[in-house]
């Protein structure tokens, strides 16, 4: 196995990648994916470190982090789809109301 | 593989650790299977079935008592602090419950699923306050965050009310992940995540100047800042608050800040007090921050639920100030103003709820106009909560902000407790403009009629009147509970 | 000194760092969605890599099979949802990828600058057993709290996407007599 900061510093390249795509894309979905990327990252760096001490804390943890990550899929589908149905009806663009 | 042994008085020991959090999850997993064989006139028992398994839960913290019971090989403990906050969480949880009696009523959430949501994320807030783990902390947190969500979005027909759940979500899961890496890093170079054994670790300079450490902590601060929205990771927060069912509105306002905040200082006061030189100009600059673009916000704002979420953003930075201070002055002040302002604020929404007619258009403040005296017991209660919320002797919230800001004037931050004290003054500017909108107003149009109040709904406001105004005169007793709380932490 | 298992590293940090970006810039939902795959099918391939084989295959469970799978669900149930925005204005980008660039060089600098982590010469095992007795005895607690949450996330996810009148009995829902 390599150096674990080697995959540390894949693993902080990935969230960068996650946190930008999350503050400059405007698109949920994409936005969604890019908070799956991130939450990938922090699993890298579980996984790599808790290899590197041979301590399986960091796959727990992971394993707990996946475990959320699918909730809260769930869970913003599910207000995407809320939102879609609404605006089926009542037709609106763009959720001009929702201010950053 | 030899089989697992089973220690069964360790087992029964952590199961009693966590007792209360058992009975809210039983409560919650009950009123859902309720919901199903009840009809649909009888709903308002989910309501009383949820209040008696709070009551229940709020017996068994005070059988507990403040002794320490460490649970599931360090994974959670009940000391006085977790006592305290379960407290704390388990009153905000009550409140809810008696005024949504009325609100179901109104807005038509009498639902299995409203009660058994609230209940399942009061659980998740009881274990993050609890949690001596930062994975317990990180699963109680999500456990709090995920029925929020949805809650905040309750109101599927409302566009306001989706959107606030969308706009809470995608910010809620974006912290989360900044909380997660932060924690993925100071495991990498402490190779622990146990809050006690982090504070141990610190003791090496080493792990101190790790420009690893550093960071983690960083991000770890940055999550905690989201979910109790300090400036600048506040945005979500007036949205989330305007959008949601008013009822769940209080609920976040009281409840998850004090779960964040109870998580918070357990990091700050057990895991990091060997960062305080650094960490203290980071929270100075946060809680002034906070306060003051809090304060300056709400005074521009016509919609009361803004107002008063713009409000909480201003509180969340005077609850930093006792954090500042990082002793245990300073805890003792936060944890006093934090159960102060959960009966305050939730006072304030209960009444607010009660004078608006609908959901999104019955929060402007004009629609105070005229109130004050054509309901004279309404008015005055809201009179108190914002005077209460403003500071002003002698109610609770002037002792809170007074053990507050003397924290930090003993421990010599002097400039933070006048600027604390500045934007408390300047805070008053809108509390009273609402009162005197109350009072002073004449309305363009007919007095608007408050919805009629339930029984247990004039209960909830009734006793936080009664606990801020008996807060505000004799604190004594509960200041010291919060002291041996503060305490119990640091032994 | 570069073994078969760094050049496999490599070519699977480049296969989930290129395909990260790409997800973060297409602009093609669906394509993104697909460049979305091979991220965390790259991720799971570095999990073996450091002999995580239980966490490898739940990565491919997990996040291929389901939330992959649902995001997919959820574009293709209706084009439209993919037309939903924020009003996340223009002139953010600048800061923001300001902010993005310093958090990558603040994570960056804090990667190579030493750890000291403990180096111990350990022999990789599978870790599946391992996980499963720890989970049952010292991460009990997390395990239990997260059936909580997924508890939560059940009823939070059927409340809200399920047909808006749940009262009125539909046709298409009934079961035939």
């Amino acid at each position: 196995m390599m150096d674990p900061s080697a995959y540390l510093l894949l693993s902080g390249i990935l969230f960068g990648i996650g946190v930008a795509g999350v503050v400059v894309r405007k698109n949920v979905l994409i936005i969604l994916m890019s908070v799956e990327i991130m939450l990938n990252a922090v699993n890298v760096a579980f996984i790599a470190v808790g290899s590197h001490l041979g301590d399986v804390t960091g796959s727990v943890f992971a394993f707990m982090v996946m475990t959320v990550a699918a909730a809260e899929a769930a869970v913003g589908l599910a207000i995407l789809i809320a939102i879609f149905r609404l605006k089926e009806t009542i037709d609106i663009t763009e959720l001009s109301v929702l201010k950053w | 593989m030899a089989p697992i042994s089973i220690d069964a008085a360790a087992l029964l020991t952590s199961v009693q650790s966590i007792v209360p959090e058992i009975i809210v999850v039983a409560t919650a997993i009950f009123v859902l299977l309720l919901d199903l064989a009840i009809s649909e006139e009888k709903k308002h028992l989910l309501c009383g079935m949820g209040l008696l398994g709070i009551g229940v839960a709020l017996f068994s913290v005070y059988a507990l008592g403040q002794g320490r019971i460490e649970g599931f090989s360090g994974m959670i403990v009940h000391d006085g602090m977790g006592a305290f906050f379960d407290v704390v969480i388990l009153s905000a949880c009550a409140l809810t419950f008696l005024m949504a009696t009325g609100y179901s009523e109104w807005e038509g959430t009498h639902k299995g699923e409203f009660y058994s949501l609230i209940l399942l994320s009061t659980s998740g807030m009881m274990f993050m306050a609890k949690g001596t783990d930062l994975m317990t902390v990180f699963l109680g947190l999500e456990t709090l965050s995920i029925p929020i969500y949805v809650l905040v979005g309750f109101h599927r027909n409302r566009m306001s009310s989706l959107e606030g759940a969308l706009k809470y979500f995608l910010l809620g899961a974006f912290a989360s992940g900044f909380l997660l890496y932060g924690i993925a890093l100071i495991y990498a170079v402490t190779g622990t995540t146990k809050i006690p054994v982090l504070a141990t670790m610190l003791y090496d300079p080493r792990i101190l100047a790790s420009p690893l450490f550093l960071a983690g902590t960083g991000l770890l601060l940055v999550g905690f800042a989201f979910k109790v929205s300090l400036v600048p990771f506040h945005m979500w927060t007036p949205d989330a608050y305007e959008g949601a069912p008013t009822v769940v509105t209080a609920f976040m306002s009281a409840a998850v800040k004090a779960a964040a905040f109870a998580a918070l200082i357990r990091v700050l006061l057990v895991a990091l007090p060997g960062m305080q030189p650094v960490l203290w100009k980071v929270l100075w600059g946060l809680a002034v921050l906070t306060m003051t673009v809090g304060n300056l916000s709400a005074l521009v704002q016509n919609n009361v639920k803004r107002l008063l979420a713009y409000s909480s953003i201003a509180h969340a930075g005077y609850i930093l100030v006792g954090l500042v201070s990082g002793d245990v002055l300073g805890g003792q002040a936060s944890l006093f103003y934090l159960l102060v302002y959960a009966f305050m604020n939730m006072g304030a929404f209960g009444v607010v709820m009660l004078i608006a007619q609908k959901e999104d258009e019955g929060y402007d403040i004009a629609n105070l106009a005229g109130i004050g005296f054509k309901y004279p017991a309404l008015g005055a209660l809201l009179t108190l909560f914002l005077i209460s919320l403003g500071g002003i002797p002698p109610t609770a919230g002037f002792v809170g902000k007074f053990y507050l800001f003397s924290a930090a004037v003993k421990n010599g931050y002097i400039w933070l407790a006048v600027i604390g004290v500045l934007n408390s003054a300047a805070s008053i500017y809108y509390y009273l403009r609402m009162v005197v909108y109350m009072y002073m107003v004449t309305p363009d149009v007919e007095v608007a009629v408050p919805r009629p109040p339930r029984i247990l709904f004039s209960m909830a406001l009734c006793a936080s009147a009664v606990v801020v105004v008996v807060l505000g005169i004799i604190p004594r007793s509960v200041l010291e509970i919060a002291e041996r709380s503060v305490l119990s932490l640091l032994m | 000194m570069t073994g078969p298992a760094d050049v496999i590293f490599y070519v699977l940090a480049a296969l989930t760092v290129g395909s990260a970006i790409f997800v973060a810039t297409l602009p093609n939902i669906i394509y993104a969605a697909v460049a979305l795959l091979f991220t965390f099918c790259g991720v799971a391939g570095l999990y073996v890599l450091v002999s995580a084989d239980f966490l490898a295959a739940t990565q491919v469970l997990v996040y291929v099979g389901g939330i992959l799978v649902l995001i997919m669900f959820a574009v293709f149930l209706s084009n439209r949802i993919s037309s939903v925005k924020l009003s996340n204005p223009v002139h953010f980008r600048l800061p923001a990828a300001a902010i993005c660039l310093t958090l990558f060089g603040v994570l960056a600098y804090t990667a190579i600058s030493p750890a000291f982590v403990l180096k111990q010469e350990i022999t990789y095992q599978p870790t599946t057993a391992r996980i499963g007795e720890l989970l049952m005895t010292r991460y009990l607690l997390p395990f239990e709290v997260a059936s909580v949450l997924l508890l939560a996330a059940l009823i939070g996810a059927a409340l809200l996407s399920r047909p808006d009148r749940p009262d009125i009995p539909r046709p298409d829902m009934e079961e035939p007599k």
